[in-house]
């Protein structure tokens, strides 16, 4: 018997209504461990390179970790993946919530759909029964609404949901697929991928339990790591003001987007900060599912009410696009959540064209009239309405800033933030390399989160001495030795996306390491999951994640950074006069990982 | 019995999978005789559990197999036990479920609840001295005909009104 995993992998054709069950291969699971390792080598392995992201022939899967649904903190998350209609390489996006756990006790460890619904439909799964459901109705509904109903016509307010909103639906490329409401897999398109599907949701109810190889030995473990997230240093800090902390902190150091990156300190910070948010509007904490952090929040606000928003909408919607006006952040974030539109992409759409206009390369009249100045949330709004529903110039928005500079040209290319078609991140890279490198190299684009390199924000540098042998490791300005972290890191963030845990519990707090993930996962699946094992479990999918998008077209130009992070140095505060000299270190990377000069594995 | 406090309630779930984790060795929903009700739309996240009611209307067994013991927690002797379903349909609150065909409802783990144990919000307390101390019987009209899931929910939407309103007077004056 498998122990942890659900056991099963479920095939639907959308096209046919074909179901297939497969019993999850536990010789195979070794090999890649679940999550975002799993979906990678499904599509590495089935998926055509060369179709078009939205066709039928295109997958869509979601996948869960072995431990997920279990008594282990944490590993809440469900990972979509698919070729991603924004940026046409890999695209996975991930999010926490309860979805994950429901469909682990519902018995999967992964959904495969192809094909595409004759008309909008529904998978709904419930243990054995799996259908699909018509959305006719359900069709033009935002995500609460679709949630909302689904519950209510199945008769059962337990059922978790994974839905798109009218951005998916309209094939905006940068939509979302939400679950829990506000739990959003934002990155790569993964909602646009269910609008070509026809696929308006997938609704799960399990009523299995999951068990695990050795309950005392994993009960023990458990209260180990639910200890380590405990005791740790910024508890009460994360608990209290989730990832919002960030807007303080990177003013602090100077990288805080601001005005599109034309500052990286924001005089207003006190303004739209996660403390003033906590202060002025959070009501009480919110969870994902059998997590001790709690750090998500919910709030209410004159006109809306809604959880959230993490630190990436929260800025996307105040200092990047130069706005001081929180209510009118938090307001975004309920509406995007809504609607299913990535805050990070249609953020950078916004901030390029309110740029634009600034540098005098573009004109008002270039946006339909808008009067895209910075921090004009009316014009905001109302340029997001016509992205949603691809109306007059809402449509070049729909295709994400990479799309929109080409179609505008004129010398606007150069203010389009993205690596490989992904839009950046709200993090300054110049005073932070590490996250620099890991932009310039992440597999799915412009992202932290492939590597997030948090260790180079510690000053601890007698632990990166112990570590690595190299000081500056601890040291967010040096970039020396910054491709040892980011290489270190990465397999402990696919590591963390496998077992589909937290980003900020696992890497940011630091609390998985290989050691302590074959412990659980032995614990836990009965599996012979040796930190060795892991290790070449994990570079295995790293090398085929690389493989697969060069066969996309990735060459090794395109693992770099927009000009601006690498020749125009910051003019103020703790950064100043710093840029990413991101060849070298890109360079470096590959040598460590053993590539050739062009970014190609060997074997 | 159990009690919550709903304002701290992140709807983690914990109780849940310590429960049933407790008592079955394995993790679901299904096994654990707390149940977390969430409503997305309001910002609610309420534990369902045993009120250890002034009315016992889950004694009214035909088998008699249901006991109320020493600490108000109700005990369901597992050989008079038929599985009939009585007591799932008597709770007004959902707060009893059959499951593989055991009635499954909070025993308080023995005196030491890991429900408790396992919220690190503070948000379930367990006070051994208080019990029967909570009327159900507004929810016992209408509760007939419901699924233990309907149940909870219409129990948790007529319970998490004063906290909306605590909430809205709060934030919006």
């Amino acid at each position: 018997m498998l122990h942890g995993y659900g056991g099963h992998i479920l095939r639907v054709d959308l096209s046919s209504g074909q179901i297939r069950r497969e019993k999850t291969d536990p010789a195979y699971m070794l090999d890649v461990i679940g999550g975002r390792g799993l979906n990678s080598t499904r599509l590495y392995e089935e998926l055509k390179r060369d179709i078009d992201p939205l066709s039928p022939q295109n997958l869509l899967l979601i996948g869960v970790g072995p431990l997920t649904g279990t008594l282990m903190a944490a590993s809440a998350f469900m990972t979509i993946s698919g070729k991603s209609p924004l940026t046409g390489i890999l695209g996975d996006s991930a999010a926490g919530g309860h979805f994950g756990a429901e469909m682990k006790q519902a018995g999967y460890d992964q959904l495969v759909m192809t094909g595409c619904c004759e008309k909008p439909g529904y998978l709904f799964i419930a243990d054995d029964h799996v259908e699909i459901r018509d959305a006719s109705h359900l069709w033009g509904q935002d995500i609460w609404q679709t949630t909302a109903a689904i519950r209510r016509e199945l008769n059962d307010n337990a059922v978790q949901v994974a839905a798109i909103g009218p951005a998916g639906e309209n094939l905006v490329k940068y939509a979302t697929v939400a679950c829990n409401n506000s739990r959003m897999c934002g990155r790569t398109g993964m909602g646009c991928l269910f609008g070509s599907k026809n696929l308006k949701a997938v609704a799960v109810r399990g009523r299995g339990r999951l068990t695990v190889a050795d309950p005392p030995g994993f009960l023990e473990l458990c209260r180990e790591l639910d200890q380590r997230i405990m005791v740790h240093p910024e508890y009460e800090k994360r608990n209290a003001l989730g990832s919002t902390l960030l807007m303080k902190a990177l003013n602090g150091i100077g990288i805080l987007p601001t005005r599109h990156f034309q500052q990286g300190l924001c005089d207003y910070v006190d303004k739209v900060s996660g403390e003033t948010l906590a202060q002025k509007y959070k009501v009480k904490n919110k969870s994902c599912f059998n997590c001790n952090l709690h750090c998500s929040r919910y709030y209410l606000t004159r006109e809306v009410e809604a959880e959230g928003p993490e630190f990436e909408t929260l800025c996307s919607y105040t200092s990047r696009i130069g706005s001081d006006n929180l209510e009118f952040g938090l307001k975004m974030n309920a509406f995007l959540n809504r609607m299913g539109l990535d805050s990070l992409s249609s953020g950078e759409t916004i901030g390029w064209a309110m740029e634009c206009i600034q540098q005098g390369l573009l004109t008002q009249d270039d946006f339909d009239g808008l009067d895209l100045t910075w921090g004009n949330c009316r014009a905001v709004e109302k340029l997001l309405n016509m992205i949603i529903r691809r109306e007059g110039i809402g449509a070049a928005f729909a295709e994400g800033t990479r799309s929109l500079a080409r179609h505008f040209g004129q010398g606007s290319e150069e203010y389009a933030f993205h690596v490989k078609g992904l839009d950046m991140i709200c993090g300054d890279p110049r005073g932070i390399k590490a996250f620099g490198l890991t932009y310039a190299i992440a597999s799915r684009g412009g992202d932290h989160l492939r590597a997030e390199p948090f260790f180079e924000l510690t000053e601890r540098y007698d632990e990166a001495e112990k570590r690595w042998g190299i000081r500056e490791i601890a040291d967010r300005l040096a970039d020396r030795g910054k491709a040892v972290l980011v290489e270190h890191t990465e397999r402990q963030a696919l590591l963390t996306d496998c077992l589909t845990m937290c980003k900020n519990i696992g890497l940011s707090m630091d609390i998985m390491d290989f050691e302590f993930a074959s412990q659980l996962l032995q614990a836990g699946t009965g599996l012979n999951f040796t930190p060795d094992k892991i290790d070449a479990a994990l570079k295995g999918v790293i090398n085929r994640d690389r493989k697969m998008n060069i066969d996309f077209g990735v060459t090794a130009d395109q693992d770099t950074l927009p000009k601006r992070f690498t020749s125009e140095p910051l003019q103020e505060g703790a950064s100043k006069g710093q840029v990413v000299p991101v060849k070298r270190m890109v360079a470096e990377y590959y040598k460590i990982k053993g590539w050739d000069k062009d970014g190609v594995p060997g074997d | 019995m159990i009690t919550l406090d709903l304002s701290k309630c992140s709807g983690c779930s914990r109780c849940e999978v310590n429960c049933s984790f407790f008592h079955s060795g394995k993790i679901g929903r299904s096994g654990s005789r707390i149940k977390v009700v969430k409503i997305e739309d309001i910002g609610i996240d309420y534990p369902v559990v045993c009120q250890q009611c002034r009315e016992r209307y889950c004694t009214k067994c035909p088998e008699k197999a249901v006991e109320v013991g020493a600490l108000g927690q109700v005990i369901i002797s597992p050989t008079l036990c038929t599985a009939c379903g009585t007591c799932e349909v008597m709770c007004p609150i959902g707060a009893i479920e059959l499951f593989e065909e055991i009635p499954h409802v909070c025993d308080l783990c023995g005196g030491d609840p890991r429900c408790v144990r396992a919220c690190t919000l503070d948000a379930i307390s367990f006070e051994p001295d208080l019990t029967e101390a909570v009327s159900l019987k507004e929810f016992k009209k209408g509760s007939r005909g419901r699924d233990p899931e309907q149940k909870r929910l219409r129990y948790v939407e007529s319970g998490a009104e004063q906290l909306r309103q605590r909430w809205l007077a709060e934030r919006r004056g």
